[in-house]
């Protein structure tokens, strides 16, 4: 019986690691384990999973940082604006009071709109890039394992939802379901558009991980391994996600990490045209996307937002990368 | 590499934050006048509409002025022109009855334009009245203007087809808004519609079946154009009007470019406002309003004899405005177009209610969360400052920012619930986030609801429209209070759809009033509307008087002679000249 390559690279890794310390006596390690040692040698790893520890943990503690703060998020100070909107001061109005200065116009503190619009659109992101990875993982490895009519009609899915229209389907559907579930009076609740941004993004974003996975494990199934457990009389929950599954985690893993700030911008994107968030929800992406108008006149405005998201962005891609060659037996480093 | 690239990056946007921190914003600015008032009413003195229009100081002939707008001009044709750019455009190659003499700064008088005199009220009871065309008026081919064809350019604005331009004239003569039905236009091109006749090649005669005292100034707008009955090519006349004024379209490129060339058969001692000064006239279409300012700031080649029609963004304001350099080649002045908070009458039936609204509003906060002094000026009033017989008041003094508490008293411990209908534009949703701040602080209760920004016009003219508050906007086609108030406060108007009153306030008394003013003489109707709008606010409250727009324009070192007009509040081109 043959071994996959999985576990064969952590079979020779463990052969090779027992040379030097055989006065320890022999440690196995599972491949999970492997990839964390590997994980916590490489320093970059360490220093953006940090920075994405430290952003989710700023999500998750919002209360707490608003009652340090003592400002709440829609809180307006116009009366530290001038005749124009603008913040009077240095630097957009930044005092020890508002640490991020205030937004022009409306006057309210930028720092504590940047924590709450995190949350928002972290939760948002994760969600949808999430339940894509889902969809996408399970119709992916069923399509290219199973073949036949199964694949035929995937594929067939997959073709229909890239071909309709993002933009139309979401303009169209998202005042019809408000109006559907919400009277013309009735206000609509924030967790209710978020939903509604998380399901288009699901809706239309699980296709290329759909079609990602479906290669590779296309490109795996007629591998030694995958035939060995076939023989051995495997069901088809354990081909799937004991034997193909994790041996595609990497392309899984990166594609994750990118969509993660791809669907931060459009979250943004959206809002402005009159899809998704009202103004009254603070959120990352539309506080960017309003803050690009200030580029000339109020750079402050542009910069706090702007280096947090550059920061995040970084983060989630370097730390991806990370993680790929963590969990690539054949990664050198 | 990676980490090479990662330090150079955050250098960058550090080197960007620290060159925007390095000054300190101490609130220093321009200021807008706000406390000039309309003067002068109609000419009496027929010698004012005769040309030629003053010199204008410092102007020469010569060059080419050229106009940056984002987006196309929607009608060339006259008598279809009703859009801001249109009304700006059409005086350069077409002339009406009446027009307005502006100075720029409020001082108005309509005078005759075609007409030797602006109009005269034959019977004193504004039913019938008559024009004089002036002598030496002349089409581009030379050919000269008589009553005929500018009754020929009315009469071809009861065409159906020929949408778009303003029905003012039209329904009077038909005496009802469905004109198109009461006299068909193809049917009868050889002849003219009810009521408007031409005893003689100099003589156009209106005769309505009620009053209508604001003629002279509806005649102002281009249906009044004249036109040859064999150059008319219907819908096609958009693309090449034939001209009467001072310029004829060169070429048209449609939705790029418009280029206006002189026309040597216009006759400066007729016209008493228009000027030939630069060789050439030429809109260009396409560039964003961020675009066009920073194009014309630059100040480069072409660009120097160039304005942005599109007034100074938001987002470029504080630059602008802080830089003294500037401050030559920009133009601020108020505009005639006011902005409310439509209280939506049958739904909030209370007076009080009405009233805290008006104790509550933050007009300053509101202001800056529009861009500032240079976007919008405070308004208390239901008619703007730049009307004739406009009376300055505050029914409900409350101080720049509201009086919360005052509203609070007014509201007695009780919270009313509002929702406030907003379009989806980021004006509207900046507005929205702001009233909804402001007025829970005084003690209601707002929710904020959504509507489709191409739909919110529609909707909020609808009689049984589901919301409280919504933002309106009406900019009149006249500095007169009979085109404001009755349009907007009389409740007999009220239909069900594509209603102007959409606070569908109703009260037989007002509208009783209205009446009585409307029949009176038209100058002495002026001060009568000051005090009628002053007892609608103080007595009903059916609105939340906001603010008027301000004109920011930007030009280049060498555009000469543009001011803002104070009829439509948008930049004027009689007086252009392109400086040496």
């Amino acid at each position: 019986m043959s071994l996959s390559p999985v576990e064969g690279v952590a079979l020779a890794e463990i052969e090779s690691g027992g040379d030097a310390g055989a006065e320890k006596g022999f440690v196995g390690r599972s491949p999970g384990q492997l990839a964390w040692a590997r994980l916590r040698r490489d320093r970059t790893a360490v220093v953006s999973g940090a920075m994405l520890l430290f952003f989710v943990v700023v999500a998750l503690a919002v209360p707490l940082i608003e009652m340090a703060y003592g400002i709440g998020p829609r809180e307006q100070f116009q009366n530290r604006l001038d005749g124009f909107g603008m913040p009077l001061g240095y630097a957009g109005g930044v005092t020890g009071e508002h640490w991020f200065g205030l937004e022009p116009g409306l006057g309210r503190d930028i720092f504590i709109r940047m924590v709450h619009g995190l949350r928002t659109s972290l939760f948002i992101a994760f969600a949808a890039a999430v339940i894509t990875a889902a969809i996408g993982i399970v119709l992916g490895t069923v399509a290219g394992y199973l073949g036949g009519w199964v694949d035929a009609v995937v594929n067939w899915v997959t073709d229909l939802t890239l071909a309709m229209p993002f933009l139309i389907i979401a303009l169209a559907l998202t005042p019809t379901l408000a109006l559907r579930f919400y009277g013309q009076r009735e206000a609509v609740p924030p967790a209710f558009q978020i939903g509604v941004l998380v399901a288009i993004f699901a809706l239309f974003g699980w296709t290329s991980t759909a079609r990602l996975v479906r290669g590779q494990v296309i490109a795996l199934r007629e591998r030694e391994f995958v035939e060995a457990a076939r023989a051995a009389g495997a069901g088809l929950g354990h081909m799937l996600f004991r034997q193909l599954l994790p041996n595609i985690w990497a392309p899984i893993l990166v594609s994750f990490s990118l969509a993660v700030p791809a669907y931060i911008t459009s979250e943004a994107a959206l809002s402005f045209i009159g899809v998704g968030l009202t103004d009254e929800t603070p959120s990352f992406g539309r506080m960017i996307y309003r803050s690009l108008d200030y580029l000339q006149t109020d750079p402050a405005y542009v910069f706090f937002p702007g280096v947090t998201i550059f920061a995040l962005v970084f983060a989630f891609n370097l730390f991806g990368d990370a993680l790929r060659d963590a969990l690539d037996p054949k990664s050198s480093r | 590499m990676r980490r090479r690239a990662a330090a150079a990056a955050g250098g960058a946007i550090a080197l960007v934050a620290a060159l925007g921190a390095c000054s300190e914003n101490t609130g220093e600015g321009t200021t807008v006048d706000t406390d000039r008032k309309q003067t002068g009413v109609i000419a009496t003195d027929p010698k004012d509409s005769q040309g030629p229009a003053a010199e204008v100081a410092g102007a020469q002939k010569g060059g080419t002025f050229t106009i940056i707008r984002e987006t196309p001009i929607s009608h060339l044709d006259p008598q279809r022109t009703y859009s801001f750019a249109g009304l700006m455009a059409s005086p350069l190659f077409a002339r009406y009855l009446t027009t307005w003499k502006d100075d720029g700064k409020g001082g108005l008088v309509l005078v005759g334009d075609l007409a030797e005199t602006p109009g005269t009220n034959v019977n004193n009871d504004c039913k019938v009245w008559e024009f004089k065309v002036k002598d030496g008026v002349k089409f581009e081919d030379g050919t000269p203007i008589t009553s005929k064809e500018i009754a020929y350019g009315i009469a071809r604005s009861f065409d159906p087809d020929l949408t778009g331009g303003p029905t003012y004239v039209q329904e009077w003569l038909a005496d009802t808004a469905q004109y198109d039905t009461r006299w068909d236009f193809k049917a009868n091109k050889t002849s003219l519609p009810p009521g408007l006749s031409t005893p003689d090649p100099k003589t156009l005669r209106f005769e309505f079946a009620k009053p209508r005292c604001d003629l002279p100034f509806a005649v102002s707008l281009p249906t009044t154009a004249p036109l040859k009955p064999e150059q008319d090519t219907g819908v096609n006349l958009d693309a090449r009007p034939f001209s009467s004024g001072p310029y004829k379209v060169a070429k048209n490129q449609v939705g790029v470019q418009l280029t206006l060339d002189r026309n040597p058969h216009w006759d400066p001692k007729t016209d008493p406002v228009r000027h030939q000064y630069p060789d050439q006239f030429v809109w260009t279409f396409g560039p964003t309003a961020d675009a066009a300012v920073n194009r014309v700031i630059a100040d480069n080649g072409a660009d120097q004899s160039a304005i942005s029609f599109n007034f100074v963004p938001a987002s470029l304001v504080a630059r602008v405005a802080q830089d003294a350099a500037l401050k030559q080649r920009t133009i601020l002045s108020p505009t005639p177009s006011a902005n409310q908070l439509v209280i939506n009458t049958q739904r909030v039936k209370d007076l009080k209610v009405r009233q805290a609204l008006n104790y509550a509003i933050d007009r300053d906060g509101l202001i800056k969360a529009l861009g500032g002094q240079t976007v919008a000026q405070p308004l208390t009033t239901l008619m703007p400052p730049a009307t004739i017989g406009y009376k300055a008041y505050d029914a409900y003094p409350a101080g720049a920012n509201g009086n919360v508490d005052k509203a609070k008293e007014l509201l007695g411990g009780q919270t009313p619930e509002l929702v406030l209908g907003v379009a989806d534009n980021t004006t509207e949703q900046q507005m929205a986030t702001q009233l909804k701040g402001n007025l829970e602080r005084a003690g209601f209760k707002i929710t904020v609801r959504n509507i489709p920004d191409d739909a919110k016009l529609d909707e909020i003219k609808k009689k049984d429209n589901p919301w409280d508050l919504y933002i309106g906007n009406w900019a009149a086609d006249w500095p007169s209070g009979a085109s404001i108030l009755p349009v907007l406060y009389d409740g007999r108007s009220i239909k069900a759809e594509g209603n102007s009153n959409q606070s569908y306030f109703n009260d037989a008394a007002i509208n009783a009033e209205m009446d009585r003013i409307l029949a009176l003489p038209p100058a002495q109707q002026g001060p009568e509307w000051g005090k009628l709008d002053e007892r609608i606010m103080k007595e009903h409250a059916p609105v939340v008087p906001l603010f008027v727009d301000v004109a920011y324009a930007a030009h280049g070192s060498k555009a000469g002679g543009v001011f803002i007009s104070s009829v439509f509040g948008y930049p004027s081109f009689v007086n252009a000249h392109v400086k040496p």
